[in-house]
């Protein structure tokens, strides 16, 4: 029997919208879960999605990616590319799956609500596909760090991170918490898919990806690329709805959500990939630098991806195209300084061979974040290694919820954005922080920070033995440095050789 | 006497960060506390240097001798620890 062209039956196959006789449309479709913006159903039937796939399509094309990346796993299990893997790029392993793996999980959720609440018959099939995608992405990214299990005990954390109040995971729950598991089905749209999967999923599977297989790490380089085909697809739900919400007067509340979103993924961002990229990675394995790559793929591309859809660039952009160069040194230092507290250990990334490569991706790098460095390698090269660790906490941002840093040194500019919002001193890292909190004050005011359940006593005892209890790190799983501080050698060396001469 | 919490922004560190003074310290004490989590750590120290605190944004100095009880300061609020060479 002879097969129509899909494109014969597709867009009439996925046309399911119906007129409701029984229940009334809000009922079908209610507002606070599909977020119609007062638009009735028929201009969501305008919606026309850019990538076209039909269910036996996906099923042939998803079971052929399966069978690559995990017949690479099988392949290449005895290989002890774990064990003998430079203990930088097992920290940027343990930091990814951490972070990302039940996030994957909760986006199926976001998916579903799309699935099933939007207006758009066209997003309600990409979504579907979507969905099946993000169980799929969960399910890999728990699956492939398990086998390493049983050799770290802090590879486990990329079961147990989501369950947990360490303070990274606070951050990134409370940032996909806010784009995805609590809005309506076309803010979904845009926050999730446009805003974060476009925009800044490119950082973490493309970068990644490339430096994996640099790093001979070819099983994790087979995932995440093999994700990231998955992501290039879904990623395109949000831009026809950004589509219909322009052409029918709604430019100013889907730039709202815009930039709320990619603000938010950047500073998450700025933590996860930034270290891994600029410190983690060893040196003779980095392709790019983090700004150089943010510079290609969310300046370069996403601001393209911003106006051809007719919105305008982020009223930020200039802070964030200064803090690209900035913040994710402070993170770093920050998750390097407060190091039991990470999942995964930290590394230093300061010899003086990759200071000299961190001055020339970032001039003035060494009279600034530097200057700090020098005091911590001192106390590490003299054995005063008491002094390499906090004995209070940072202050965290009510807004991203990490900690709340500039640049030190000479080039000193680290400040606080306060606002007292109903009687309450709230602190923020930024001015836009600060904006995103203002959009919907009553949605986020009512969560602690890390740094508020201190000081509300829910951190007992008050110390960072009660801290790393509280935060659910357990014996073994602490963060400490990745090379057992033999980075320090080089510097030892150095002093003794001035010494002699 | 209680236990007053502030947010200490240290000159040449790179981050807030908690810091818990009592209510009756004055502004050298509370100083001397914020550098306990800072000098010699990551920020490396200035013999002959004073530590003087202000608020953010101000450019005076609060009194060496006010209390934080006198200084309007409020909970969490955030100063500023500034370098300050000694006058000749």
């Amino acid at each position: 029997m002879a097969v129509l062209n899909r494109m014969d039956w597709y867009d009439l196959a996925r046309t399911t919208n119906w007129t409701p006789k029984y229940v009334t449309e809000d009922e079908l479709f209610p507002p606070l879960m599909s977020g119609a913006f007062g638009l009735p159903q028929n201009a969501w039937e305008k919606y026309d999605e850019p990538y076209k796939q039909t269910y036996p399509e996906y099923v042939k094309v998803q079971r052929d990616k399966d069978a690559g990346a995990y017949s690479v796993k099988a392949a290449l299990e005895r290989s002890r590319i774990f064990e003998n893997a430079d203990p930088g790029w097992k920290s940027v392993m343990k930091a990814h799956y951490g972070a990302i793996a039940r996030g994957e999980y909760a986006a199926a959720s976001a998916e579903a609500r799309m699935m099933r609440f939007s207006k758009a018959p066209g997003m309600r099939n990409m979504s579907t596909l979507g969905c099946l995608d993000e169980v799929r992405h969960g399910q890999m990214q728990l699956y492939f760090p398990h086998e390493h299990v049983s050799k770290d005990r802090q590879m486990d954390w990329a079961f147990k991170a989501y369950d947990t109040n360490e303070w990274g995971m606070i951050a990134a729950r409370h940032f996909f918490d806010d784009i995805m598991m609590t809005r309506d089905a076309i803010s979904v749209s845009i926050m999730l898919t446009f805003s974060f999967e476009t925009g800044f999923t490119n950082m973490q599977f493309l970068g990644l990806a490339a430096d994996a297989a640099e790093a001979g790490d070819h099983t994790f380089a087979n995932l995440i690329s093999s994700i990231q085909t998955d992501e290039s697809r879904h990623a395109q739900i949000g831009g026809p709805a950004l589509k219909v919400l322009i052409e029918n007067g709604q430019k100013a509340e889907a730039q709202k959500r815009v930039d709320i979103a990619v603000w938010g993924a950047w500073k998450l961002f700025s933590v996860l990939t930034g270290p891994i990229m600029d410190y983690y990675t060893p040196l003779e394995h980095r392709k790019q630098s983090f700004k150089e790559f943010m510079e290609e793929w969310i300046v370069a591309q996403f601001e393209r991806a911003l106006t051809d859809m007719g919105l305008d660039l982020p009223w930020y952009w200039d802070i964030f195209l200064k803090d690209i160069a900035q913040t994710h040194h402070g993170m770093h230092m920050g998750s390097y300084f407060w190091r039991p507290t990470v999942w995964w250990n930290p590394a230093a990334g300061v010899t003086p061979d990759e200071r000299a490569w961190l001055e020339e991706k970032y001039p003035g790098w060494n009279e600034t974040w530097g200057e700090c460095w020098d005091v911590i390698i001192d106390n590490v090269v003299d054995g005063n290694m008491a002094m390499t660790y906090p004995e209070t906490l940072p202050y965290v941002c009510n807004m991203c919820q990490l900690p709340i840093l500039g640049t030190p040194g000479k080039g000193w500019n680290v400040k606080d954005y306060p606002l007292e919002y109903n009687g309450r001193l709230y602190h923020f890292g930024s001015e836009v922080d600060r904006w995103c909190f203002e959009q919907e004050p009553e949605r986020y005011a009512g969560h602690l920070s890390i740094v508020d359940r201190f000081l509300a006593g829910m951190i007992q005892p008050m110390n960072l033995g009660g801290a790393l209890n509280y935060m659910n790190i357990a014996p073994g799983e602490c963060g400490d440095d990745a090379h057992n501080y033999a980075w320090a050698e080089v510097y030892r060396a150095m002093r003794a050789a001035k010494k002699a001469s | 006497m209680a236990l007053f919490p502030l947010t200490s922004n240290f000159e040449g560190d790179f981050v807030l960060q908690l810091l818990a003074v009592d209510s009756e310290n004055t502004m050298d004490e509370v100083a001397a506390a914020a550098a306990v989590h800072s000098v010699g750590r990551r920020v490396r120290a200035r013999p002959g240097q004073l530590m003087r605190v202000r608020r953010q944004g101000s450019e005076d100095f609060l009194p060496r001798s006010m209390r934080v009880s006198e200084s309007g300061l409020k909970p969490t609020e955030t100063i500023e620890i500034i370098w300050e060479a000694p006058k000749h």
